[in-house]
């Protein structure tokens, strides 16, 4: 067999794996929207829609973080803001969910594309600081400009969503409807990771310099990257700022964006679903953990660095390497 | 339009800039020795002044001999975090010791909150600085006259060590090429640690000083922590001249913007911030590469 040949093996076996997860990925949400229909406890329904909305930020930084080798301390800024736009326009004007989808997604997106075009410039640990930087202004914004953001009270009174004139009510239904999205965010978000942009993140991350030297346009893919991740964030602020009735400047504030990064580094960088897992890990260890804001604190902060230290490449790099035991020869895996 | 307003904006900014400027000499140094981005610098000035009022209640002190305990107790505490946690990942990749000092960040002020609680505890100026002075017809608090001298001489002693002593030989030799440095024999290692300490001590201190002006709370840090990472963004990581000059532009921006502007002044000096990194990436002063 040639190079190619084995290289177009390689491909096609790859490409058989990615089918077959995205299947079980749909099989698997399928069965999580039978949960509240057999009986599993409101409370519990309210906590998987509060995981599944991490799960599409935690998704999202991913895609920077996991992918693209861009580390922030500021992820909470998509999602904080998308919180806030959405939540606005549906207690101004409409609780359409999706007019308000909309409205959010356009004022994310021109934030995004404004700041990412001046952070994204940066990389290491001086772009970590900086998105630290600006969620902490935004966070400060929305502290101060009272009029609009109700300052330290936070936004309140956000109406029920509506979907197509139906009103969708807390508990099982908008379990749903958050469930659809949080589907079609992973396939989606899979699929822009297996495509040949999805590759060249990856070898920006693997090496920015020889990236540019082979042709890519590294600043742009970095600012498309940035753009895309705060919009998908953004989705998740306004599913949340629905599920809230409401949001406050505590969502843009830095211990969010910690949050966000554990889920994702808890789960796994890199691989999607491992931030998915990380954040539904995180939405019940915090439930089980809460006795005091402080004692949560501290435990987060140890779980972090025994995390970091310990198990970089997170549950995800712990399933792989058992998988690896079970598959040694998976050809797939030395692309 | 008053002048004095602003005359004591600027006294408040200068005040301010001087505690920025010990921070920042923390967070620069160790950048520069290990390329360590400590996002814990803040929980550690907040030890700082944690540490001088459990001196203060429980050895039954005075202010004055409590605020040069503190960064005793801070220093040994700090010394071992960098060898339990820092040291063993030095060989991966910066952004791991960023993510590994962001969780000790939140573990330290955890530990604060459950210890002393969420509340914030106010602290008189202590004597003999607790009256005010007459600065140009206005009563301006002693106090921050006398905390804002002391932080200018101790940062003039860290300049000075680092510039004059055997040891800051090793130290500028090690910013400039750790692994030339380590070949000649220099224990980069050992350094780090001590370094590390040090810095986490200058924080401590300035925690501690700046107790009876900036009131104690366990995220007292934070906002201190970003402003001093706009100070060594700005001024280029590892220069410790740009970390002197951007403590006092960001210091001043800040509380003369605040005079006017409120709590919109912050979002100003970021795009300052944001505007100087996209002519000069490396920062303002700084020179090669930016992580």
């Amino acid at each position: 067999m040639t190079i190619g040949e084995d290289r177009a093996a390689a491909m096609q076996a790859e490409a058989r794996e990615r089918r077959i997860t995205s299947l079980l990925i749909v099989v698997g949400a399928a069965l999580m929207a039978l949960l509240p229909f057999v009986g599993v406890a409101p409370f519990t329904i309210t906590l998987l829609t509060e995981a599944m909305i991490f799960a599409i930020w935690a998704m999202s930084l991913d895609l920077m973080t996991g992918y693209t080798g861009m580390l922030t301390f500021g992820h909470a800024a998509g999602f904080g803001l998308g919180a806030y736009a959405a939540g606005y326009f549906a207690r101004e004007v409409t609780g359409d969910f999706l007019a308000s989808l909309i409205v959010s997604e356009l004022v994310v997106l021109s934030l995004a594309l404004a700041v990412g075009f001046v952070v994204t410039r940066l990389s290491g640990a001086a772009f970590a600081i900086v998105s630290l930087c600006v969620a902490q202004v935004l966070f400060q914004v929305a502290v101060a400009w009272r009029s609009v953001t109700e300052g330290m009270d936070g936004l309140v009174g956000v109406p029920l969503p509506k979907l197509l004139g139906v009103t969708i009510h807390n508990g099982s239904q908008f379990y749903l409807l958050t469930l659809l999205v949080a589907l079609i965010v992973c396939l989606g978000l899979r699929a822009l990771v297996a495509s040949p942009f999805g590759r060249t993140l990856t070898a920006i991350r693997t090496n920015a310099a020889r990236a540019a030297a082979i042709g890519i346009n590294v600043p742009l893919h970095k600012w498309l990257v940035f753009v895309i991740s705060w919009a998908v964030a953004g989705i998740g602020g306004t599913l949340m700022v629905f599920m809230k009735a409401g949001t406050t400047p505590m969502s843009l504030y830095w211990i969010e964006s910690g949050n966000v990064l554990i889920m994702a580094i808890f789960g796994g960088l890199g691989t999607l679903l491992g931030p998915l897992i990380g954040a539904v890990a995180f939405v019940f260890l915090r439930d089980a953990l809460t006795t005091g804001f402080a004692v949560w604190q501290l435990a987060f902060g140890v779980v972090f660095v025994i995390v970091v230290l310990l198990f970089p490449s997170g549950l995800a790099g712990i399933f792989s390497r058992l998988w690896m035991v079970v598959r040694p020869a998976s050809p797939a895996r030395d692309l | 339009m008053d002048l004095n307003f602003l005359f004591v904006n600027i006294l408040n900014g200068v005040v301010y800039g001087s505690f920025l400027l010990l921070t920042s000499l923390g967070l620069s140094l160790v950048f520069g020795l290990g390329r360590v981005v400590n996002f814990a610098h803040g929980a550690l000035y907040a030890m700082g002044g944690y540490a001088l009022i459990a001196i203060m209640h429980a050895g039954g002190t005075g202010y004055w001999p409590a605020l040069l305990a503190a960064p005793l107790v801070v220093i040994p505490v700090a010394m071992a975090i960098e060898r339990v946690t820092i040291d063993p990942i030095r060989h991966r990749p910066d952004v791991d010791t960023l993510l590994v000092t962001f969780g000790l960040s939140s573990m330290i002020v955890g530990a604060i909150e459950y210890v002393w609680g969420t509340g914030t505890t106010l602290l008189p100026p202590p004597s003999p600085f607790a009256g005010t002075v007459d600065v140009l017809g206005n009563q301006y608090p002693l106090y921050r006259l006398v905390a804002a001298l002391v932080s200018l001489l101790v940062s003039a002693g860290v300049f000075a060590v680092v510039q004059f002593t055997p040891i800051g030989l090793r130290i500028r030799a090690i910013t400039d090429d750790a692994g030339m440095a380590e070949a000649l024999g220099v224990n980069v290692k050992r350094l780090l640690t001590l370094v590390f300490g040090f810095a986490a001590g200058l924080a401590g201190l300035a925690g501690a000083l700046g107790a009876p002006i900036f009131a104690i709370h366990p995220e007292m840090g934070m906002n201190i922590l970003i402003d001093s990472f706009l100070v060594v963004v700005l001024g280029g990581l590892g220069s410790l001249t740009g970390s002197a000059i951007g403590a006092f532009f960001v210091a001043l921006t800040k509380s003369i913007g605040g005079g006017y502007f409120a709590e919109w002044s912050i979002a100003f000096l970021f795009l300052i911030v944001a505007a100087a990194l996209i002519v000069r990436p490396t920062g303002v002063f700084g020179h090669g590469r930016v992580a």
